[in-house]
């Protein structure tokens, strides 16, 4: 339950910089807030009290840990920093024409 | 077990690995390397087409590959049926088109326009060929953050901004897509596309429309349907026109592809039509389809007015695939081949004709028409077929489409078709007038208008860049008369949406 709670909270914090603040720098922020948010639920999810699945393999079997959502969070990881770092990079070279990195002050940005 | 498919996912892929290392060696065998790569695309398509003729006779065309050798559910499969054969051909096809006509068109940074362009078709065909959610995600993100680097190409004030509105808004439909797959896996403990359908029907209802709300949300910001369109016309000036031609004539079908593939087959559409969403659908993507034409008309830009002449025509492909009827499904696939062909044909017309203008706007079309006589003609062959004369693919089309809206007694629909042509005979008018506009030039007014501005991008291959135009036009107008040609791959996607239970059965069996 309280999992539960600090995703809910975790992912209505990353949705509230991505949508109110203006900083753009801010709203790469809050996506990856709302990223974690996901990834912390999943792996606290899949946590069910057991060994690390794959270091006790072969041995005797007794309660593990499901690995396929850990997994799934690696990836997800990497596609987070990924698209964080190119919109960083698309913030810094819009930075360099624009003087500023406020989205309401950017008219490319409203229109 | 057929490797091929896998390495339908594996030649551009490598080849987008193996440019920057070609670079190294002499940046003159790039376009040579280029080629191969997407004539070795084409090659494994044409064996897999006709090593397969009789199966299309007689239906029952399936491949299918383990990746590993792990078996279903465990392992990820790729599979192909009907539905991605014709998927993956038009978009093989397209790929071919635009590939060449970038050749004449990138003027600089080639080697980086190649890796970001040949991953996003390997993430396209990997889109259209898995049968595993979380494949899928994976494909759509690797489809979002090439396309997003491909639109902040030109590197400028307004490609810089473009790229972050496209980047916040499909990463954050990314997101869901991935809360989705991850909701399904914790319910249903598996990922695969065929294991899930079989169980999903079993889920509690409210569970059912949580997933399908994620799912839905996701796919209709990816799409742009009406609460989520914003990002879409933006995007679509300001990339280079041969990107522009792969986002509306590529991306957006592969996303059409991948909602077709939850709703019909993971989740099902009696599911969908118990939750009572599909009526909802119906008349968001009627409204989406509107709003497109309506932005459209007073848009004073041509590839902006093309984006949102976009939104209408995906609206109109959603609202008709979803009647869930065979009248229905023929209409929207001949509808997304059409647009498809005409979309792509017309941005890289507009990238032959306005290059020299600084923008696309109203004003820089003056005399276009006069100036480059053969490409306008073929420009205002694919604007008729927007518009829907007869001859063309685009007729054929629309007509299917009005004739599934009125069968499924839909009149607002049947209203859309109809008002769509006739905003889109108005606003496309316009420009065709203001293309035979004479301007009399000076040498100097010449010299100024060539010189003064900084060039969009260099042509140095004009040749290949009106072929390719000239191409598009001749797909149009001759699949236009012998529409029939689709009948067979058209009735092959039918089976293959409408008979789930096949696709369950050929996956989980092996």
């Amino acid at each position: 339950m309280l999992t539960n709670l600090i995703f809910i909270i975790l992912f209505m914090l990353g949705f509230y910089a991505l949508i109110m603040k203006t900083n753009l720098i801010k709203n790469v922020i809050g996506l990856n807030l709302m990223e974690a948010a996901i990834f912390f639920w999943v792996i606290s999810f899949s946590d069910i009290g057991g060994e690390v699945s794959i270091h006790k393999f072969g041995e005797t079997m007794g309660k593990f840990n499901d690995p396929v959502p850990q997994a799934l969070t690696l990836t997800g990881i990497v596609i987070g920093a990924s698209t964080a770092a190119l919109l960083l990079t698309l913030i810094i070279e819009l930075n360099k024409f624009s003087g500023t990195i406020d989205r309401d002050q950017i008219e490319e940005l409203n229109d | 077990m057929d490797i091929k498919i896998l390495f339908l996912i594996l030649v551009p892929l490598g080849t987008a690995f193996l440019i920057p290392l070609i670079d190294l060696i002499n940046a003159k065998l790039r376009r040579f390397f280029v080629l191969l790569g997407v004539l070795l695309e084409s090659y494994l398509i044409i064996t897999i087409i006709t090593g397969n003729l009789d199966n299309f006779r007689n239906g029952d065309f399936f491949l299918q590959y383990f990746l590993g050798g792990w078996r279903p559910p465990l392992g990820i499969t790729l599979a192909m049926d009907g539905l991605s054969l014709l998927f993956v051909v038009i978009t093989a096809v397209s790929l071919f088109l635009v590939v060449i006509y970038s050749i004449g068109y990138i003027g600089h940074h080639e080697g980086k326009y190649y890796v970001l362009y040949f991953l996003i078709a390997a993430a396209s065909m990997g889109a259209l060929l898995t049968a595993d959610l979380f494949n899928i995600y994976v494909f759509i993100e690797m489809l979002t953050i090439t396309s997003g680097a491909l639109i902040g190409f030109k590197r400028s004030e307004e490609a810089s901004a473009a790229a972050i509105k496209y980047l916040i808004y499909n990463v954050l439909a990314g997101l869901l897509f991935f809360l989705g797959v991850l909701v399904v896996y914790f319910n249903l403990g598996t990922l695969n596309m065929a294991a899930v359908a079989q169980n999903f029907a079993d889920l509690e209802s409210g569970i059912q429309l949580f997933i399908s709300a994620i799912f839905l949300t996701s796919i209709l910001i990816k799409m742009g349907i009406f609460p989520f369109l914003f990002w879409l016309p933006k995007s679509y000036d300001t990339a280079p026109s041969p990107v522009t031609a792969v986002l509306s004539g590529i991306l957006s079908k592969v996303y059409l592809y991948i909602f077709i593939r939850i709703f019909w087959t993971v989740i099902g559409f009696e599911v969908i039509t118990s939750l009572n969403l599909n009526i909802f659908l119906i008349d968001l993507a009627l409204f989406s389809s509107f709003l497109g034409h309506v932005f459209a008309l007073q848009s004073n830009n041509i590839k902006r007015l093309l984006g949102y002449s976009s939104i209408g025509h995906i609206g109109m492909i959603t609202a008709v695939i979803l009647l869930n009827t065979e009248a229905g499904f023929y209409g929207g696939i001949l509808h997304i081949i059409s647009h498809m062909f005409m979309k792509a044909g017309l941005f890289v017309a507009c990238g032959y004709l306005l290059q020299y203008t600084r923008s696309h706007a109203y004003g820089d079309f003056k005399g276009v028409g006069l100036r480059n006589k053969s490409v306008f003609i073929a420009f205002i062959a694919l604007l008729l077929s927007m518009i829907g004369m007869p001859p063309l693919l685009g007729f054929a089309s629309k007509w299917y489409v009005l004739m599934a809206f009125l069968e499924a007694r839909s009149y607002f629909g049947a209203f859309i078709v109809i008002f769509g042509s006739l905003t889109a005979v108005i606003y496309y008018l316009r420009y065709i007038a203001k293309g035979f506009e004479e301007v009399k030039l000076t040498e100097d007014d010449l010299k100024e208008e060539v010189f003064s501005r900084p060039l969009l991008s260099v042509l140095y291959r004009e040749k290949i860049v009106s072929f390719i135009t000239y191409t598009y036009a001749a797909i149009i107008i001759g699949f236009g008369v012998g529409f029939r040609f689709f009948d067979l791959p058209l009735k092959m996607s039918i089976n293959s949406i409408m008979n789930v239970e096949r696709y369950i059965e050929l996956v989980l069996g092996g």
